[in-house]
């Protein structure tokens, strides 16, 4: 099996604070991971950590064996990195089709003159045939000229998520994506993810707290605690585990 | 291609070729009656170079969220540039009479248009120069830098020590006048219609990508110093274009006809216009420019029934101005377009809802009629 990420002996410290405390963690290709724990464990400081907001204070990170620790954001996002974010972060006065297009960008090849003066009249229209598909393929293509704050909450979800897939990733972190959806998009979610992985052949590492929806498609999951991993193995033996169980009651 | 949006695009292009012969018509009566209408002519001529300016600070600071306050700083760049350039040899000598001229400059002159686009390149420069340090730093710190640039600018465009160059204090004049309408409105179209293409292409995206949400922007790939580095240096050209064009429209020019006050003026066309809306700009500048030749009564003195008003005097204009930019900013903060912008689509819509609503007054009228009976 090929190891898309690799976390060794991770950690980061914020003043006193070990928000992560030497985490071993690997994705494998085409798997759906989940990283799961309590308020305040360090799931997202994970994700800031994997995408370059945060530098580790010592550890690494690798994508496809190759060390990303000291990247850019962006550039990180262009080795085949996208996500999204726990607090919906939407280009919310754009259109549904720009915020699909904008990701786009990173593939722009022509230089800020060509595409003033419209000499990349090709590569424009290819651009947003791929953004009209994958709303299409999203079923977002109706609202595509609303603007994004005006969607319901559920979509507003779908469609970050639908914005970090047309960056074309490999792995694709996801935060939360079910909080404050009802039951009914949380089924839907769950498809979608388990459908998005066959579909663009792409790694999963998924943060939630709906415990029906990990169960469901992750192949793994990681309990963190307090930065540390608590334990990782099957949905079956996190399920059962006394370990995992008082963490969550709050022993 | 559906029948429906053929036809949109049939309407508009007779739409824009009927917009195009009107300004032209305007433009070639207001030029052959130049003597009657030297006032408007100069009014509109005074509006366009202000539409220039504005759109390109709307461009850093409505479509990138970067707050730039440089612009007085980066207009005096392209405006001295374009004058010790373009101010005929021959006339140099009674220009420079005082302190007299470097050596290295007096006998460059160069055509008009390329003075104008070496004015841009050189503020283009400078705003380079000050965005590799100050926009890779997280917030604001492009405002303080920006101003502080601007006064940098004027202080060393007035010492003695560039005497020889900019003539300190004196001032430059003699900078060769603009032939007619036509060469303003043109030089204006080009600069804003580049612009709008900019903040239509991709590039124009990312900028807009920025404006909404650093972090997302970042996490679909964009490089955010990149982008603000770009918008902000394309930005600073299309000023240092303008204030070429100021020079040209003023015919001469000293440190001080760049003063805070003149970004302030920008701000106030832009803030009224609508942050984020290139036709709010355009629209803002013709306002303001009008305007402030409207309330030009406010600086001279006035008497009423042989009372001299004490308010009334030099100044008095620019508070009034402060009081409006308040005004607009706390009852109409998104200005007269609210980032929209004027497009055939638009004005389309805007009639269709006037004619709707007029239609309801009619009816409930009627119905009231009805009942009244
Ligand atoms: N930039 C920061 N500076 C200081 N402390 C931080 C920073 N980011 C996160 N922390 C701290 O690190 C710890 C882990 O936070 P994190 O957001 O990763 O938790 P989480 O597991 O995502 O929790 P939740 O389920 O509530 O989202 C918290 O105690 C938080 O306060
Ligand atoms: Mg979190």
């Amino acid at each position: 099996m090929k190891e898309v990420l690799k976390l060794t002996n991770l950690s980061i410290i914020f003043g006193g604070l070990v928000a992560i405390d030497d985490l071993n963690l690997t994705v494998n290709d085409n798997e759906i991971v989940a990283l799961i724990g309590p308020n305040g464990a360090g799931k997202t400081t994970c994700f800031n950590l994997i995408t370059g907001i945060y530098k580790p204070t010592t550890g690494n990170i690798a994508l496809n064996r190759q060390t990303i620790v000291g990247k850019r954001p962006d550039e990180i996002t262009k080795l085949g990195i996208a996500r999204t974010f726990q607090n919906i972060r939407l280009f919310s006065e754009l259109s549904v089709f720009d915020n699909v297009l904008i990701a786009d960008h990173l593939r722009v090849n022509d230089n800020v003159f060509t595409a003033t003066t419209r000499l990349n009249f090709k590569q424009e229209k290819f651009m947003r045939e791929q953004a009209e598909q994958l709303l299409e393929e999203q079923g977002l293509i109706h609202l595509k000229d609303e603007k994004a704050k005006n969607l319901p909450y559920g979509l507003q979800r779908k469609l970050e998520i639908a914005r970090a897939l047309a960056t074309k990733p490999s792995l694709l972190l996801l935060d939360e994506p079910a909080a404050g959806m009802n039951p009914q998009e949380t089924m839907e979610l769950t498809s979608l993810i388990d459908n998005i992985r066959h579909k663009y052949n792409l790694s999963i590492l998924v943060i939630e707290h709906h415990m029906d929806l990990i169960m469901n498609i992750s192949d793994r999951i990681y309990v963190l605690n307090f930065g540390k991993l608590l334990k990782t193995g099957t949905p079956t033996e996190i399920q059962n585990d006394k370990d995992v169980i008082s963490a969550y009651l709050g022993e | 291609m559906n029948n429906n949006v053929k036809i949109k695009n049939i309407r508009n292009l007779i739409i824009s070729l009927i917009l195009i012969l009107a300004t032209f018509a305007i433009l070639s009566f207001l030029d052959s009656n130049s003597d009657e209408m030297g006032y408007a002519i100069s009014i509109i001529e005074r509006s366009l170079i202000f539409a220039v300016v504005a759109v390109s600070m709307n461009l850093v600071n409505g479509f990138t969220g970067l707050f730039s306050l440089g612009q007085a700083g980066f207009m005096a760049i392209g405006a001295y540039v374009t004058a010790i350039f373009t101010i005929p040899i021959a006339k140099r000598p009674s220009v420079y009479y005082i302190n007299g001229i470097n050596e290295l400059i007096a006998n460059i002159e160069i055509p008009i248009p390329v003075a104008l686009i070496l004015g841009g390149l050189v503020a283009a420069g400078f705003a380079a120069l000050i965005g590799i340090p100050v926009l890779r730093l997280k917030s604001d710190y492009l405002a303080i830098a920006t101003l502080g640039f601007a006064e940098i600018i004027r202080a060393i465009i007035a010492s003695p020590m560039m005497d020889k160059i900019t003539n300190g204090s004196y001032g430059l004049k003699g900078i060769p006048a603009f032939n007619n309408i036509y060469e303003v409105f043109i030089l204006s179209f080009i600069c804003i219609s580049l612009m709008v293409l900019l903040i239509n292409s991709s590039y124009g995206r990312a900028f807009m990508a920025i404006r909404e949400n650093e972090i997302a922007a970042e996490s679909v790939g964009i490089n955010l110093f990149k982008m603000k580095e770009l918008s902000f240096v394309i930005s600073s050209f299309f000023t240092g274009v303008g204030g070429g064009m100021l020079a040209m429209f003023m015919r001469s020019i000293d440190s001080k006809t760049f003063q805070l006050s003149l970004t302030y003026d920008i701000l106030l066309i832009v803030i009224l216009g609508g942050i984020g809306s290139v036709s709010g700009s355009i629209l803002g500048a013709f306002i303001i420019t009008a305007g402030k030749e409207l309330l030009r009564f406010f600086d001279e003195p006035l008497t009423i029934g042989g009372v001299n008003i004490p308010l009334f005097k030099p100044g008095l204009r620019m508070v009034v101005f402060s009081i409006l930019l308040m005004l607009i900013v706390l009852f109409w903060n998104k200005g007269l377009m609210g980032g929209h912008e004027i497009t055939y689509d638009n004005i389309g819509k805007f009639f269709k809802n006037l004619q709707s609503k007029l239609r309801l007054k009619q009816a409930s009228n009627n119905k009231q009629t009805i009942k009244e009976r």
